[in-house]
C-alpha cells in the first residue's frame, strides 16, 4: 500500500516567541494511504484544520516533517504542492464565472487550451454543474457553490484532495446527499481524500479510516467501526455517538471476564481486554442501543437487572429512555416503537434491563 | 400627525429630503450656475462681468483674432489643457504605484493597528496644502535637502535643477493627492476575502498571478475611484504648478486662477472651468456605465 501523506512528529506552535504562544498540534504522527478516504475528526480547536493547512502549505510546521508520496514538502509553497483544497466557505473567485473558477488551476499549470476546456467540462459534469458554467458564484445556491468548489479542486487532478468541513454550511438534507456523493466521487476518482469535520456522523458515514483529535493530539486512529465499537478512551467514546459512562473499580479478573463494581454493590461483567488488574479505577462505556429493555419477569442473569423508567424522549423511529437502576446508576437506553406505533414503556414503568458482556467497554483513562 | 405636514406621500418624501436639496443647491448648484452664466458674458476690464451675452470666452479657448480681425486657430490654450491632462495622468499613475502597496500593507496589519495607519495617511490633510507644497521647495530646491548633502560630499558639483520642472510638478501633485488614492483602495482591499488568496495559491498561482488574477480585479472599483479622486483635482490644481513649476509653463488650474486674479477675464476662466467640468462628467458617466455593466454581470444588483 502506498503512503500518500506521512506526518511525522509534527508540532505546530503559533507565535512561538511571544508570551501568547499557542500549541495547536503536538507530536502528531499518522500516515494516510493512497486511495484512502481519511477523516480528521474532532471538536473545534482540536487542531484538525491546522493539520490540513500544514499539508496544503498555508502554514509551516514548527517541528517534525510532512512527506507527500515520500517527498519532503516543507519548503514548497502551496502552489508547488500537488494537493488541492475544498475550503470551508468555498472561497470561489467572485469575479469569475463557474467555468473560469474551475479552469483557474489548470491555467496556472499552463495546460493546453483544448485540454482545459475538456477537463472543465468533465469535472463540471462529474459534480452535476455542467449547465451552470456561465454563472457567477453569487448566482448559485450554497449547495451549487459547494459543487463548484469541489470541481475546482478536482480539475487539476491532485494527488491528494483536502476538504475543510466542506459540508458544514449546507442544510441537513443536502449534507446527507453530499455525503454519499463525496464518497462515490472518491471511489470513482481514486484520489486520496483528507476530510476535516467535527461531525462524527459524517466521519462514520464516509471514511475508510478516522483520526479522532482533541487538544492538538491524536486520540485514536482506526476504521469507523473500531472507533465506534472500541473507543480508546473516554474522550473518543463520548465524542463518537451517545454512550453511558459509569465509574467503577475492577474487583475480579478471570481469563475472559472482568468484573467491575459500580456504585456500592452493583457488579457488572465485561470482556477482559487484558490491560487491567484488580483494584484499577476504570470508566465503563455502554452504548444505549446495546441495552435491551424488556418487561420485568424476575430473571436473575448477572447483566439483567430491574430498573425504572424516569424519562423518555420520542424520536420517531425510536425512543430514548432514561432508566434508574438504583445504586446511583442512571442509564440511557433505546427502544423501538411497537408495530402499532405506540411506545413499549411509559415513565414510571418497572422494566428489565439487559446487555451482553461484550457490549460494555472498559476505557483507558 | 401635525396639520402642517404635506398630505401626499410624495410631498412628505420631498420634505424629508429638503435639507439635502438645500445643501446641494446652495453649495453646488448655485455656484455652478453662476459660473456657467458668467462664461457666456463679456468680461469687465476691472473684474467681474458685463451683462452682455457672448460666445467670446469659448471661442478664445481655441482661436484668436489676428491683426485683420479674422479668427485663426491658436493651440496655445489647448496645449496647456493637453499638458495638464498629461501631467495629471502621470501624477495619478505615480499615486497608484505608491498608493496601492501602502493600502495593501495596511490591509495586512492586525485589525487594531489598521485604523492607526489610516490615521497616519490622513495627517498631511491637517496642514495647509500651500505650506506643505512650500516644503517641497526646500526639499527639491537649489542647495535644498536633497542637493546640499550631495554637493557637500562632492557627488555632484552643480545644482540638479529639480525645481521648476514638470517632474517637480508631478512630484508635488503626487504628494498632495496620494491619500486620496490610498483611502479608496484600502476601503476595497479591506473587504477582500483573504481566503481567496489561499485558494489561488492552492490552485498553483504564484505571487504575481495572485496579484494580477485575484487581488487587483477584485479591488478594481477602489483603484478606479482612487484614480478619479486623484486625477480630477490634479487637472484643476494650481498650487503645485505655480510653486514647483514656477508658473513658467501654465497648467489648466493655474490658467483658470490667473483669469480670475490678474487677467480679470472671468468669462474665460468660467469657460475653461466648464470645459474641465464636462470632460470630468463625461469620464464619470463612462465609469458609471462600466461599473453598472459589471454589477449586472456579477449579478449583484
Amino acid at each position: 500500500m502506498t503512503t500518500a501523506v506521512d506526518i511525522r512528529d509534527v508540532t505546530k506552535i503559533y507565535s512561538p516567541d511571544s508570551s501568547q504562544a499557542v500549541t495547536a498540534l503536538e507530536n502528531i504522527s499518522l500516515t494516510i494511504n493512497d486511495n484512502e478516504f481519511f477523516t480528521l475528526l474532532g471538536p473545534s480547536g482540536c487542531g484538525k484544520t491546522t493539520l490540513l493547512r500544514l499539508i496544503a502549505g498555508f502554514e509551516q510546521v514548527s517541528g517534525g516533517e510532512i512527506m507527500l508520496f515520500d517527498k519532503e514538502i516543507e519548503n514548497l509553497e502551496p502552489n508547488r504542492r500537488s494537493v488541492n483544497t475544498v475550503f470551508q466557505h468555498y472561497a470561489l473567485f467572485p469575479h469569475m464565472t463557474v467555468a473560469d473558477n474551475v479552469a483557474f488551476g489548470l491555467e496556472r499549470l499552463k495546460k493546453p487550451k483544448a485540454e482545459i476546456k475538456a477537463t472543465v467540462e468533465r469535472v463540471l459534469t462529474l459534480v452535476k454543474m455542467k449547465e451552470l458554467g456561465d454563472r457567477r458564484p453569487n448566482q448559485l445556491s450554497g449547495g451549487q457553490q459547494q459543487r463548484v468548489a469541489l470541481a475546482r479542486a478536482l480539475a487539476p487532478s491532485p494527488k491528494v484532495l483536502l476538504l475543510d468541513e466542506p459540508l458544514s454550511a449546507l442544510d441537513l438534507k443536502l449534507r446527507q446527499a453530499m455525503r454519499e456523493e463525496l464518497k462515490q466521487l472518491q471511489r470513482e476518482t481514486g484520489i486520496t481524500f483528507v476530510f476535516v469535520t467535527h461531525d462524527q456522523e459524517e466521519a462514520l458515514a464516509m471514511s475508510d479510516r478516522i483520526a479522532v483529535m482533541s487538544n492538538g493530539e491524536i486520540q485514536q486512529i482506526g476504521r469507523p467501526t473500531d472507533i465506534y465499537e472500541h473507543p480508546a478512551n473516554r474522550f473518543v467514546a463520548d465524542f463518537i455517538g451517545d454512550t453511558n459512562f459509569m465509574d467503577g473499580e475492577i474487583v475480579n479478573l478471570s481469563d475472559d471476564l472482568v468484573t467491575c463494581r459500580i456504585g456500592a454493590q452493583s457488579l457488572f461483567e465485561t470482556e477482559n481486554s487484558g490491560h487491567h488488574k484488580v483494584g484499577d479505577q476504570v470508566t465503563l462505556s455502554l452504548r444505549p442501543e446495546k441495552i435491551m429493555l424488556s418487561v420485568l419477569e424476575g430473571n436473575n442473569d448477572t447483566n439483567q437487572r430491574p430498573g425504572k423508567v424516569t424519562n423518555l424522549i420520542y424520536l420517531g423511529n425510536q425512543a430514548a429512555y432514561s432508566v434508574d437502576m438504583g445504586d446511583g446508576i442512571q442509564l440511557t437506553a433505546q427502544a423501538r416503537p411497537r408495530e402499532d406505533g405506540e411506545l413499549p414503556f411509559a415513565i414510571g414503568d418497572s422494566i428489565a434491563v439487559s446487555f451482553s458482556t461484550r457490549a460494555m467497554r472498559v476505557l483507558a483513562e | 400627525m401635525s396639520d402642517w405636514l404635506p398630505k401626499s406621500q410624495a410631498g412628505r418624501r420631498w420634505l424629508g429630503l429638503a435639507p439635502s436639496y438645500i445643501v446641494i443647491g446652495i453649495f453646488m448648484l448655485i455656484p455652478m450656475v453662476i459660473m456657467a452664466v458668467f462664461s457666456f458674458l463679456e468680461p469687465n476690464p476691472y473684474g467681474g462681468v458685463k451683462p452682455v451675452g457672448s460666445w467670446a470666452a469659448y471661442i478664445k479657448i481655441a482661436f484668436e483674432y489676428d491683426l485683420e480681425d479674422k479668427l485663426v486657430f491658436n493651440p496655445g490654450y489647448l496645449n496647456i489643457i493637453w499638458r495638464s491632462f498629461q501631467l495629471s495622468f502621470g501624477a495619478t499613475l505615480l499615486c497608484l504605484i505608491f498608493g496601492f502597496p501602502v493600502a495593501y500593507y495596511i490591509t495586512l496589519q492586525p485589525e487594531n493597528r489598521r485604523n492607526f495607519y489610516i490615521y497616519l495617511v490622513t495627517i498631511p490633510f491637517w496642514t495647509n496644502l500651500l505650506i506643505r507644497t512650500f516644503a517641497w521647495i526646500i526639499i527639491l530646491g537649489r542647495g535644498g535637502v536633497i542637493e546640499a548633502p550631495l554637493l557637500a560630499t562632492g557627488i555632484i558639483d552643480d545644482s540638479l535643477r529639480m525645481m521648476y520642472t514638470d517632474g517637480a510638478i508631478a512630484i508635488g501633485l503626487t504628494y498632495s493627492y496620494l491619500p486620496l488614492m490610498v483611502l479608496p483602495i484600502y476601503a476595497s482591499l479591506e473587504k477582500l476575502d483573504f481566503r481567496l488568496l489561499d485558494a489561488a495559491s492552492d490552485l498553483y498561482a504564484n505571487r504575481l498571478e495572485i496579484m494580477t488574477k485575484v487581488v487587483i480585479p477584485l479591488c478594481k472599483p477602489g483603484i478606479i475611484a482612487g484614480c478619479i479622486l486623484v486625477f480630477i483635482p490634479c487637472v484643476g490644481a494650481f498650487i503645485a504648478p505655480n510653486l514647483l513649476g514656477g508658473g513658467k509653463k501654465l497648467m489648466l488650474g493655474s490658467l483658470v486662477q490667473f483669469q480670475f486674479a490678474s487677467a480679470r477675464n472671468w468669462p474665460f476662466g468660467g469657460a475653461l472651468s466648464m470645459l474641465l467640468l464636462s470632460v470630468v462628467v463625461i469620464a464619470l458617466i463612462f465609469y458609471a456605465r462600466a461599473a453598472k455593466n459589471r454589477a449586472a454581470l456579477e449579478g449583484s444588483a
